[in-house]
C-alpha cells in the first residue's frame, strides 16, 4: 500500500514535468502563428477605400454596454439609420452586459479573430491588440469638411489619436461634476466653490456649523490626476512620476489637507457617494455627470450641480468610450463608417445627449438651439458645458492602468493612515515609479 | 460452460483491465478539452516575458514573470490574506454546517422547514446578499454592532478600516459557504444506517458521545470530502470578496485581497498575461502540495482504522 | 417511547434522560431558529428591496419594509428584456447540463470506487489537480477552443464544457464508497455485469446525494452568467442571468428592478428544490449490511 502511495505522489508529480516540457514544445508553433495572424492584418490596413458610392448592402455588428435609456436611445438613432441610408446597410446591436463584460468579451474575441464590426471601447480596454483596430485616418481625411471632424471637441480628438492613429470616433462622453446639497449651502450662507480656496472654506464652515464632512470623491485616481493638472503640474508619462515638483508637493499637500482636517473623507462602505449626499450625510461630492440621475434627495432638500474648482488653471476629467472599428472587410468598413458619421453628427449627438445625459460631441452640438433650450432646465447639462475648455483624458501606455489600480489603493491607505503630505507626496512618487521603471 | 480459449474471450479478458477508462471516457475528454489544456497553456504563458494573449507574441522565456510576482508586495499580501482565510473559514465551515445538518436530522418537526431555509443563501441573489451583508456589518446601524453592543462592545467599522476587513469576510465567507455543506451533510446523514441510532438510543448513549463515536466515523468519507474541497475552493476565493466590498476594490486600501482577486484583476484589467498566469501556477502549486498532504494524511487513518 | 418491553434498568435511565433529553431539543431548536434568521434575511430582503421604490433602497439608515409595495417593479424588469425566451434557454441549458453531470459522474465515480484499472491514482491526481487552477485562467482559453469549433450562439457551447465536473465525480465517490463491497462480490457471483451493478444498485442507493448534485449543479448552471454571455451574440441564444445586468449602469444602478428580476429568476429554482428536497432527506435501505 505504501509503495503505491508513494508512486502515486511521484506519477503526480511527473504529470507536472510534463506540463513544463510541453510549454517548450509549442511555444514557437504559438509565435508563428501569431507571425501570420498580424500580416494578414496589415494587408487589409493598406486596402484601398471603397468610395462612399460604391457601398454594397451589408450587415454591421455594433457590440456596446448601454442599457435601459441609454440603450433605447442609441436603438432609436441605429433605427433610423438602417430604415433611411441609401446603401441598405443594417446595424444590429448587441447589448454585451456591463463595461467589464465587454471588456472580457472584446479580449476573448481579440484572441480568436472573432472582433466584431465596431464597438464600445475604451482605450485602456484595447491596448494588447491595438494592431486590431482599423485606423480611421483615410476615412477621416477623405470626409474631413464634409463630417466637420475640427467641430468635434479637441480633448476627444486628442484622446482618439494617442495611438498614433485615428483609432476611433468618441461616443458616450461624460464628465467629472462637483454635486452639493443646495438647501444646506444656503442655509450656511454658502455658494459653490470655483477655487480650492473655497472648498476649504466650505469644509470649515460645515465641520465648525454642523461637524458634518462635506466633500467626498468617487474616484481617488481621477482626483490625483485633476488635483496636479489644476495646480500646474503634470501626472504621470511612459518614463515615471512627473509630479515630483514644486506644483506636485503643494497640490498633495492641499489633498491631505483636506482629509486630515475632516473636510474630505473616503467612501468606505456606502461604495458611492451619491447614497451618502441624497441622505444629507456629507455635504458634496465630486463624481461622473452620468450619476445625476441616481441621486435622489431627502424631501426638503435641493441638489445643486456646479464646475469642478480649480486653482492655478481648471482641469475637469473626463470619461466614456469611443466606438471603435474592427472589420477587416474594405466594404464593411466604408459601410460602418457611414454608420459612424451618422452617430456623430451634430443632431445625433444632441439627440443622444439629451436623452441619456451623456454630453454633446461636438461645439455645434452644445450650441445648437436644442440643446440649449435642454440646458436651461438641466444644472448638470450647464457645468459639463461650462468647464469644456478643461477637459482632459487620461493617457493610456505600459502600466498606466497598474498606476490607475495601485494609485488610488495608495493614497486610501496614506489616507487612513493620516500621512502628511510630504510623506505622501513621497510615497506616491516612489508607488509610480516603482511601476513604470 | 464458457470456452475460455475462444479469441473473443482473450481479447476481452485482457481489454478488462480498461474498462475503468471507458467508464471514465466522457469526463476524460471533456476535462482534456475544457480544462486541462487551458491549464497547460497557463503554465505555458507564466514563463513568457511580455506575453500578448491576442497575438500570442512574447519577449523570451524565462523566469521574469516568478521574479517580479514575488517582489510585487500586493501579491505577498494576496497570498498571506489566502492563506489566513483558509485556516479560518474551511474548519469553522465544516464544523458548524456539520452540527447544523445534524440538528436537522435529529429535530422531528420542522425538518424540511430548516432544510429549506439552511439552503436559502444557495439561490439567494449576489447582488442582495452583497447588500444586505454591507448593511449587517455597517459601522451605524448594522445588525452585527447591535448585537456587540447589547454585550457592551463598542462598535467596529469592519467596512471602513484595514484591520477589520479580513475578520468581516471570514464571517461572511463562512455564513456563505453553510448552504452547500449543510445539503452535502445532510445527504450523507441518510446514509447512516438507522439501527446503530436505534442502539444508542436503547442505551441512552449521551447525544455528545454518540456525535463523535457515531456520526463523525460514520461521516468520515463526507467530512473529507467537505474540508478537501473546502480548501480548494477557499484558496481560490474570489466571488466573496467580490460580493462583500460591492465590488470596486478588495476593502479598504485593498486590505482583503486574496490571490485570484490579483489574478483577475491582473489578468482582465491590467493585461499582463505573464504575470496572471504566473500567480495561477503558484496557487496551483500550493493547493496540489496541500491536497498532496491532505490526502496523505486522511488516508494513513484510513488504514489504521481498518487493521 | 414505545419500550414498553425494556428491561426495568434501561426503563428507568430512560425516564431519567428525559430531562436532558429535553434540553437538547431546545438547545437545537434555539440554534436552528437563531441560524434560520441569518440565513433567511438576505432572501426576505431580496424580496422585500424588489417591492421599494429607488428612494427607499437607497435610504441611510436603511428602511426595511417597503411603504406601498411597487408590484411595478416585476412589470418593468420583465419587459426590458425578452425573457420568455431567456426562461426557455435556461431551462434548456440548465436541464441537458445536469442531467450530463449526473450521468458521467456516476460514470466516473463507479469506475474511481468499484472498477480496477491501471494508473487509477494518477488519473485521479489529474482530476483532482483540475480544480485547483481558477476558473478565470481558463475563459478565454476555452472560448477559443468554442469559437474554433463553430459553437458560438449555440446551445453546445453553453452545456458541453459543463457537463464533466470533478466535484460531483469525487463527492459521488465518496458515497459509492461507502456502499458496502460484499454487495458488489456477491453481485459478481450473481453474474451481475458491472454496468449493471452501477445502474441497478448503486444509483438507486444513493439517491440522496445525485439529488444534491442535481440542485446543486442545475442552481450552478441557472447562474451563469458570464460564460454564457460570452458564447452569445444573438438575443434569441441568451439565458436569463444575462436580464438582470441590464438595470446596471457605470454610474448607479436601479437594484430595485435588479431584486425584482433575481426574485423571478429564483423561484423556479425554489420549486425545483422543494421537489427534490425530499429525496435529500430519504435514507437508504442498505442499513442491515452497512459495516
Amino acid at each position: 500500500m505504501k509503495m503505491k502511495r508513494i508512486l502515486c505522489v511521484l506519477l503526480s508529480a511527473m504529470m507536472l514535468l510534463c506540463m513544463f516540457t510541453a510549454c517548450g514544445d509549442t511555444a514557437t508553433d504559438d509565435t508563428s502563428n501569431s507571425n501570420s495572424d498580424s500580416e494578414s492584418n496589415s494587408d487589409s490596413e493598406t486596402a484601398t477605400l471603397v468610395d462612399s458610392a460604391d457601398i454594397e448592402a451589408c450587415e454591421i455588428v455594433f457590440w456596446h454596454a448601454m442599457s435601459n435609456a441609454q440603450e433605447a436611445a442609441l436603438t432609436a438613432i441605429t433605427d433610423e439609420f438602417n430604415a433611411t441610408n441609401e446603401w441598405g446597410i443594417t446595424v444590429t446591436l448587441v447589448n454585451q452586459g456591463a463595461y467589464n463584460d465587454l471588456s472580457t468579451k472584446l479580449t476573448a474575441s481579440a484572441a480568436s479573430d472573432t472582433l466584431p464590426d465596431l464597438s464600445q471601447a475604451y482605450n485602456n480596454w484595447v491596448t494588447s491588440y491595438i494592431d486590431k483596430i482599423i485606423p480611421l485616418d483615410d476615412f477621416v481625411e477623405r470626409d474631413y469638411d464634409e463630417m466637420d471632424y475640427e467641430d468635434i471637441l479637441q480633448s476627444y480628438r486628442d484622446e482618439n489619436s494617442e495611438f498614433g492613429f485615428i483609432s476611433g470616433m468618441p461616443f458616450n462622453k461624460s464628465t467629472y461634476l462637483y454635486f452639493y446639497n443646495k438647501t444646506l449651502f444656503d442655509q450656511l450662507g454658502l455658494s459653490a466653490p470655483e477655487t480650492w480656496d473655497d472648498l476649504i472654506n466650505i469644509g470649515k464652515t460645515f465641520q465648525e456649523e454642523l461637524g458634518m464632512v462635506s466633500l467626498g470623491y468617487d474616484d481617488l485616481a481621477g482626483l490625483i490626476e485633476a488635483t496636479l493638472l489644476q495646480n500646474g503640474a503634470e501626472y504621470i508619462s511612459e518614463d515615471g512620476a512627473e509630479f515630483d515638483t514644486e506644483e506636485g508637493l503643494e497640490a498633495i499637500t492641499y489633498l491631505m489637507d483636506l482629509y486630515n482636517n475632516g473636510y474630505a473623507r473616503l467612501v468606505g462602505e456606502d461604495l458611492y457617494f451619491s447614497g451618502p449626499l441624497g441622505n444629507c450625510l456629507i455635504g458634496a461630492y465630486v463624481g461622473s455627470s452620468t450619476g445625476v440621475s441616481y441621486i435622489t434627495m431627502n424631501e426638503g432638500y435641493e441638489l445643486g450641480v456646479s464646475t469642478l474648482p480649480g486653482n492655478v488653471t481648471n482641469a475637469a476629467n473626463t470619461a466614456g468610450t469611443n466606438v471603435m472599428m474592427f472589420t477587416t472587410d474594405a466594404n464593411k468598413q466604408a459601410a460602418a463608417w457611414e454608420y459612424l458619421k451618422y452617430l456623430t453628427n451634430t443632431e445625433n449627438t444632441v439627440y443622444w445627449a439629451m436623452e441619456t445625459g451623456y454630453m454633446p460631441i461636438r461645439t455645434s452640438g452644445f450650441e445648437s438651439e436644442e440643446y440649449q433650450a435642454y440646458m436651461e432646465t438641466s444644472e448638470a447639462a450647464q457645468a459639463c458645458y461650462a468647464q469644456q475648455e478643461a477637459y482632459f483624458a487620461s493617457s493610456n501606455f505600459d502600466g498606466s492602468y497598474d498606476v490607475r489600480n495601485d494609485i488610488g489603493t495608495k493614497f486610501e491607505e496614506l489616507v487612513l493612515s493620516g500621512a502628511d503630505g510630504q510623506t505622501a507626496y513621497d510615497e506616491l512618487i516612489a508607488l509610480v515609479n516603482g511601476i513604470l521603471q | 460452460m464458457k470456452d475460455y480459449s475462444s479469441p473473443v474471450y482473450t481479447v476481452r479478458r485482457k481489454l478488462r483491465p480498461f474498462k475503468g477508462f471507458l467508464y471514465l471516457l466522457p469526463s476524460i475528454i471533456i476535462l482534456c478539452v475544457f480544462t486541462i489544456y487551458p491549464l497547460i497553456k497557463t503554465f505555458m504563458m507564466s514563463f513568457m516575458e511580455d506575453y500578448n494573449l491576442v497575438n500570442g507574441t512574447y519577449t523570451a522565456i524565462n523566469l521574469e514573470n516568478y521574479k517580479e510576482l514575488f517582489s510585487d508586495a500586493t501579491f505577498l499580501a494576496a497570498l498571506k490574506n489566502t492563506g489566513i482565510y483558509v485556516i479560518f473559514v474551511v474548519p469553522i465551515s465544516v464544523v458548524l454546517s456539520l452540527i447544523i445538518a445534524v440538528f436537522i436530522n435529529d429535530v422531528v418537526r420542522g425538518k424540511a422547514i430548516f432544510q429549506t431555509l439552511y439552503f436559502l443563501p444557495y439561490v439567494t441573489s449576489v447582488i442582495a446578499i452583497g447588500l444586505v451583508w454591507r448593511w449587517m456589518f455597517n459601522s451605524n446601524y448594522g445588525l452585527i454592532n447591535s448585537i456587540l453592543n447589547l454585550f457592551g462592545i463598542e462598535s467596529i467599522e469592519w467596512l471602513n478600516l484595514p484591520k477589520y476587513a479580513m475578520p468581516a469576510l471570514i464571517i461572511f465567507s463562512v455564513w456563505k459557504s453553510l448552504a452547500f455543506n449543510i445539503l452535502i451533510f445532510l445527504s450523507g446523514l441518510q446514509t447512516i444506517p438507522q439501527d446503530i441510532y436505534r442502539a444508542a438510543r436503547v442505551d441512552s448513549t449521551p447525544k455528545m458521545r454518540v456525535f463523535f463515536k457515531l456520526t463523525v466515523p460514520q461521516m468520515r468519507p463526507i467530512i473529507v470530502y467537505a474540508f478537501m474541497m473546502g480548501f480548494i475552493s477557499a484558496f481560490k476565493v474570489y466571488n466573496e470578496v467580490y460580493s462583500l466590498f460591492g465590488g470596486t476594490r478588495a476593502g479598504p486600501a485593498n486590505s482583503a485581497i486574496t490571490v485570484v482577486y490579483y489574478i483577475y484583476s491582473k489578468f482582465y484589467n491590467s493585461y499582463r498575461y505573464g504575470i496572471a498566469a504566473a500567480a495561477a501556477v503558484v496557487l496551483f502549486v500550493i493547493i496540489f502540495v496541500f491536497t498532496m498532504i491532505e490526502r496523505y494524511v486522511t488516508r494513513d487513518r484510513d488504514k489504521v482504522k481498518s487493521k | 417511547m414505545t419500550m414498553t418491553k425494556a428491561t426495568k434498568k434501561t426503563h428507568s435511565q430512560h425516564i431519567k434522560m428525559k430531562p436532558s433529553a429535553i434540553v437538547t431539543k431546545v438547545v437545537e431548536y434555539a440554534v436552528l431558529i437563531l441560524g434560520a434568521v441569518f440565513t433567511l434575511l438576505p432572501f426576505l430582503y431580496m424580496i422585500l428591496s424588489s417591492l421599494k421604490t429607488y428612494q427607499e433602497l437607497n435610504a441611510i439608515p436603511p428602511v426595511f419594509f417597503p411603504s406601498i409595495p411597487q408590484w411595478s417593479n416585476y412589470v418593468e424588469a420583465w419587459n426590458s428584456a425578452p425573457f420568455a425566451r431567456y426562461l426557455l434557454n435556461t431551462i434548456i441549458v440548465a436541464v441537458c447540463t445536469t442531467i450530463g453531470v449526473l450521468i458521467t459522474s456516476t460514470l466516473s465515480a463507479f469506475a474511481f470506487s468499484r472498477l480496477n484499472f491501471p494508473g487509477k491514482n494518477l488519473v485521479f491526481s489529474i482530476f483532482m489537480a483540475t480544480l485547483m487552477i481558477p476558473g478565470e485562467m481558463l475563459v478565454i482559453t476555452n472560448y477559443q477552443t468554442v469559437s474554433n469549433l463553430g459553437w458560438i450562439d449555440s446551445y453546445a457551447s453553453m452545456i458541453v464544457p459543463y457537463i464533466s465536473s470533478v466535484f460531483y465525480i469525487y463527492l459521488l465517490s465518496q458515497f459509492f464508497e461507502q456502499v458496502p463491497n460484499e454487495l458488489y462480490l456477491a453481485a459478481k457471483v450473481d453474474k451481475c455485469s458491472d454496468f449493471k451493478f452501477m445502474t441497478k444498485i448503486m444509483v438507486p442507493m444513493n439517491k440522496s446525494c445525485l439529488a444534491s448534485i442535481a440542485i446543486l449543479n442545475f442552481i450552478s448552471s441557472w447562474n451563469a452568467f458570464l460564460w454564457p454571455l460570452l458564447v452569445t451574440n444573438d438575443p434569441n441564444m441568451r439565458v436569463l442571468s444575462i436580464g438582470l445586468v441590464r438595470f446596471q449602469t457605470e454610474s448607479g444602478a436601479d437594484y430595485q428592478l435588479t431584486m425584482a428580476a433575481s426574485c423571478m429568476l429564483v423561484m423556479p429554482v425554489v420549486i425545483l428544490f422543494l421537489v427534490l428536497r425530499k429525496y435529500v432527506l430519504e435514507g437508504v435501505a442498505f442499513s442491515g449490511v452497512k459495516g
